[in-house]
């Protein structure tokens, strides 16, 4: 039992590592904590579901249209809203934030009502692996989110683009010297960061069924995982979201399941308290 | 329509002293807080179970006791967070406060939600008709509020914690205690929403975890950006119209019968994100922009740069 919840924990987790990394590349690069990461996973989900059960595509072609569509509304969400906001501060931008989340929240409601719905895929039967159930699911979960872990990772450390955004994340202004426009680095981040919330999405919608609250109910989760890791590392996002995964489905052991999303709060507030800097690095008090 | 009139107004007065709360702490003192609907449904929790038992007014007061507890409580733990990180703390505060609702059902009956709250004035409400004495009492509560917190903003104590939000460093070298100034601006906040969510149950007569959404929080924010952070006037005169508009638009189906409940509902949250994202854009001081004093004020006969 406590085996299986473990395994089910490191798949949760690499699910919610995604989207961890998407709001931890924001947060290094734009420096404000995106809210609409949740509503964001949403559309990713619906993207997909229309191009799988209403234009009957593969689920591997339905995730690629999902991370178009995502990277899309990310990149025109930078150009109608945040860069216009980009001098006001972080608390501007993060309560904007809360505005687009609303708004791309509401979209899919407006198209899609709120009706459960899922994909068109055929139910498989789980694997029995030294006494532990797996699913398929979870196992595109894994495939999936690993190819793009170290995806990104080779794009943050060898392209030319990654080194721009470690750039700017480490100092905008001294980049902006060298000749690195802070605004090509983040329309390119954002549609970066959108593909990853598509694909999140994508996951998300195989492992419950999609509706427009699909995204929130992750948002706490990924939260604790990016802070778990200090806002701003992407290894530490990942490393975060593990443990964040493990924690929550482990914590069926002790409390009821209904109260998992309580695990991830009590993470950040305990980690906020006792190491304000989560795992690795980045400060969170203020004077 | 004097109904429908009557109706809207008295949301309004109940969105309107939630927006006053979220002025003080966000307006006033800088402190983000993403958690409001949690507060609010403390309060309204509190005022459903208490009224029956020991009267309408001490259950009101019990809720804006219990609601201003948590904050302090969420304050002495989190307030000395950067914003990024309260805007978190407080946003898992209000989920929490969502599952526990839905989860104890010994206690707030879990989804179905509590009905029969015994609403004040019932008798003298009957003998007029309509809700027209309920809505004496709400616009009574707001100004109650608004002369309160008013009072507040323009005492010694209002002065601190404008100057802690616009630079906490000069404020605590100074000598201030910041940290005592911005757990005591989040308690009263959280008095004072806890007084919105009494008036919200003993409106409606009937609560239940789905009235709480993060939506409250939204409307609060677009109320205090529309009115002009730290404008308790703004507050009240700008986001009273833009939320009486936002309320009105809950009665159009009655007239639009192309586009379903749903997809009503859905249009108008996603006017309240739009109504944020764009008063943010084009009009970041608000309606009514919070009065700033210059020097020419207190020194007249100097010059008249500020």
């Amino acid at each position: 039992m406590a085996v299986q919840l473990f395994f089910n924990g490191l798949v949760t987790g690499l699910l919610i590592a995604l989207p961890a990394l998407a709001l931890t590349l924001i947060f290094g690069v734009l420096k404000f904590a995106n809210f609409a990461v949740g509503s964001m996973v949403t559309l990713g989900a619906y993207a997909a579901w229309v191009a799988n059960v209403r234009l009957g595509l593969p689920l591997s072609a339905s995730a690629a249209i999902a991370a178009v569509t995502v990277a899309a509304a990310g990149v025109a969400s930078d150009q109608l809203v945040f860069e216009r906001l980009r001098e006001r501060g972080s608390i501007s931008l993060l309560v904007a934030s809360m505005g687009v989340s609303l708004i791309i929240e509401n979209v899919c409601r407006f198209a899609f009502g709120n009706a459960s719905r899922g994909f068109d895929v055929a139910p498989s039967r789980p694997i029995r692996w030294q006494g532990i159930r797996i699913n398929q699911e979870q196992i595109t979960t894994a495939a999936v989110v690993l190819v793009c872990l170290v995806l990104v990772d080779a794009l943050l450390r060898f392209s030319p683009l990654g080194r721009a955004m470690r750039a700017v994340a480490d100092n905008a202004s001294l980049a902006a010297v060298r000749g690195v426009e802070r605004r090509t680095v983040a329309r390119l981040t954002w549609a970066l960061v959108g593909a990853l919330l598509g694909v999140a999405g994508v996951l998300s919608g195989l492992d419950r069924a999609i509706d427009p609250l699909i995204g929130w109910n992750y948002q706490i989760p990924i939260f604790a995982a990016a802070i778990l890791g200090g806002l701003g590392s992407p290894l530490g996002a990942i490393a975060g979201a593990l443990v964040i995964g493990v924690a929550e489905e482990m914590s069926a052991l002790v409390i009821p399941t209904n109260y998992r999303q309580v695990v991830s709060f009590a993470v950040i507030l305990a980690l906020l308290l006792f190491r304000a800097n989560g795992l690795f690095g980045a400060k969170a008090a203020r004077r | 329509m004097i109904a429908y009139l009557i109706t809207i107004t008295i949301l309004v007065c109940v969105a309107a002293l939630v927006g006053l709360a979220l002025n003080l702490q966000w307006g006033l003192a800088g402190l983000v807080n993403f958690g409001v609907v949690g507060f609010v449904a403390i309060g309204a929790y509190a005022a459903a179970l208490l009224a029956p038992e020991i009267g309408w007014l001490p259950a009101m007061a019990v809720s804006a006791a219990l609601s201003a507890a948590f904050s302090a409580g969420l304050a002495l733990l989190a307030i000395r967070l950067e914003e990024n990180y309260l805007a978190i703390v407080t946003i898992g505060f209000g989920e929490v406060v969502r599952l526990v609702i839905l989860n104890e059902p010994w206690l707030t009956n879990g989804a179905l939600g509590i009905a029969d709250i015994p609403r004040p004035f019932a008798a003298l409400g009957d003998a007029v008709g309509g809700d027209a004495v309920f809505l004496v009492f709400a616009v009574a509560l707001v100004a109650l509020a608004f002369v309160t917190l008013e009072g507040m903003a323009r005492s010694p104590f209002g002065r601190a914690l404008r100057a802690i939000r616009d630079d906490a460093t000069v404020t605590s070298a100074l000598g201030k205690n910041v940290f005592a100034l911005r757990v005591r601006a989040f308690a009263v906040g959280g008095a004072v929403m806890g007084i919105a969510g009494a008036l919200h149950a003993y409106y409606l007569t009937y609560i239940d975890p789905g009235q709480f959404t993060p939506i409250v929080t939204a409307y609060a924010f677009m109320a205090v950006i529309a009115g002009g952070r730290g404008s308790n006037v703004g507050l009240l005169v700008g986001a009273g119209s833009i939320m009486a508009l936002l309320e009105g638009t809950r009665f159009l189906k009655d007239f639009i019968t192309v586009i379903d409940g749903v997809q009503l509902s859905a249009l108008r949250l996603g006017l309240i994100g739009v109504g944020i994202v764009l008063l943010l854009i084009l009009r970041p001081q608000g309606l009514a922009p919070e009065p700033r004093r210059r020097t020419s004020d207190v020194l007249p006969d100097r010059t008249t740069r500020s």
